[in-house]
């Protein structure tokens, strides 16, 4: 786990773009509006809307394939519509080296 | 995260004592600044003189206040989880052959594991009892249990997540008349109620320091009434008898090898004189009262979910309808700065009975929280519960 501290608060236009790469959940009657996002095997976060505070916790079995995800999650944000679909790719780059990990253990989840 | 120096952050409501308690009360700090401003003593480790011998006192402390007869049978150690394992795996060290173990769904790793490990080598058989709606495990049970190759109990008097308070007098009464050792994990209860050793014959007690006694992490013990049932399972240097390679068998050396914590020995000293000071009574009755309180601002909620009505101890937990456990206690801590604890609690058989075994929140209270924390923290997590019902109603 760790957190990071954002150079800018987060916000909602950043949860619509995480909402196309996993399952985005937002309260948003709380004293503080509160966010997560469940990426299944990569990564998860926990955040406030308005704070540039966040937790991300990455999936330990493949810590090192999906260490640099939240960065890039980051990053492509800024990109719009070209930035989803390259992100995409990179994901599935990253899902391919996941499947041939488990099949070499003896069984593919992915 | 919890010191950052944000403008209007709302001061730190803990509530997490059943872990560790916070804060200590000033004394504690005091004597354990006092203990590192003079050469540390111990008879037959210093000749600093004019210095407190701190194991000693504390060893004679501990003894009035838990009505125990011989100061020397307390055993210092880092933790209950350290005195749970030098128990577990001296007991068993002294036994020619495998045995039956009984211990209870109740317990704590501390207890579960070295019993899992001693069984996985083929040491011991296992009877793990179920507990009752009440939380509790009864002496029926436990006779029920009972076969020809019994040799141990080991179970807690408090548990760490239901709150419930375990009779442990009568079990402990049968256990000494069949000859089985009995091991009370006294961790969430030393300092939280009166417990009176001359009227409970159980093989040992093992408390905790830095829970509800106040003292420093890295503190604990236990109280062995019968030191012959117990094989040592470290040797080292005692400060006595140093020319001998056999270690020595006489209490409390027998299990003390080792420099021993003596900051951490002299803030158990004082907490355990802070609790005198204010009454053991004083502190049950408060706990007890803040526990009912906090408990009836929440046992209306539709939304909130709580495992146990009225504990006997001030423990709480709890889980919020659509909220994982674990997102319930971070919005807690991030947004209301109260200090809880999430998951499985060390205790793993509890949860598969209650939660499924998804875990839950706790939270736990002690002398030094107030009625006004107790209604701030119970009116935040009623407002997370309503956000979180509202959105599991709204789809």
């Amino acid at each position: 786990m760790k957190e990071y501290v954002l150079d800018e608060p987060l916000n909602e236009a950043f949860l619509e773009f995480l909402d196309q790469f996993g399952t985005v959940r937002h309260l948003e009657q709380l004293k503080k509006p509160y966010f997560s996002f469940e990426k299944e095997h990569f990564i998860s976060i926990k955040g406030f809307t308005g704070e540039c505070n966040v937790e991300v916790r990455y999936n330990k079995e493949f810590k090192d394939l999906v260490a640099d995800y939240f960065h890039l999650l980051l990053f492509y944000e800024r990109e719009g519509q070209p930035g989803v679909s390259r992100l995409r790719g990179i994901e599935a780059a990253i899902r391919e080296k996941m499947k041939t990990r488990q099949d070499s253990a003896g069984g593919s989840r992915i | 995260m919890m010191q950052a120096p944000e403008e209007n952050r709302s001061p730190i409501i803990y509530l997490n004592n059943a872990a560790t308690t916070w804060p200590k009360p000033p004394e504690v700090l005091e004597e354990v600044a006092r203990c590192l401003r003079t050469p540390f003593f111990e008879h037959g480790r210093s000749t600093a003189g004019g210095a407190t011998d701190y194991p000693a006192a504390a060893r004679e402390a501990l003894a009035v206040f838990f009505h125990a007869e011989e100061p020397g049978h307390f055993i210092f150690t880092q933790s209950a989880t350290d005195s749970l394992n030098l128990l577990i795996h001296g007991f068993a060290k002294n036994q020619k052959t495998p045995f039956h173990a009984i211990t209870t769904e109740l317990e704590h790793n501390s207890i579960l594991r070295p019993l899992h490990a001693l069984e996985e080598e083929g040491r011991l058989t296992l009877s793990t009892l179920p507990f009752d709606d009440d939380g509790r495990v009864t002496l029926q049970q436990i006779k029920n249990a009972l076969r020809p190759d019994t040799r141990i109990v080991v179970m807690t008097h408090g548990s760490n997540v239901l709150g419930s308070l375990q009779n442990i007098r009568p079990i402990a009464e049968y256990c000494a008349s069949n000859n089985i050792f009995l091991i009370v994990d006294g961790a969430q209860t030393s300092g939280q109620i009166p417990i009176n050793l001359s009227e409970l014959p159980a093989g040992a007690f093992v408390f905790t320091g830095h829970k509800a006694l106040f003292g420093l992490p890295g503190t604990g013990g236990f109280y062995l009434t019968d030191p012959e049932a117990i094989a040592a399972v470290r040797q080292g240097g005692t400060g006595t008898d140093s020319r001998t390679l056999a270690h020595p068998q006489d209490m409390p050396q027998k299990f003390e090898a080792g420099t021993p914590n003596y900051p951490g020995i002299a803030s158990l000293l004082a907490g355990i004189r802070s609790i005198e000071r204010e009454g053991q009574d004083a502190i049950t009755s408060k706990c007890r009262s803040l526990t009912s309180r906090f408990i009836g601002k929440l046992s209306t909620d539709p939304d909130i979910t709580l495992y146990t009505p009225l504990p006997d101890l001030p423990v709480v937990s709890f889980n919020i309808g659509g909220l994982d456990n674990d997102e319930a206690g971070f919005i807690l801590a991030k947004a209301y700065n109260i200090i809880t604890r999430t998951g499985l609690h060390c205790a793993p058989l509890v949860h598969n009975r209650i939660d499924g075994g998804k875990g839950c929140v706790r939270v736990s209270f002690s002398w030094f929280n107030t009625r006004e924390q107790i209604e701030t923290a119970a009116a935040a997590i009623r407002e997370v519960a309503e956000s979180a019902g509202s959105q599991v109603h709204s789809d």
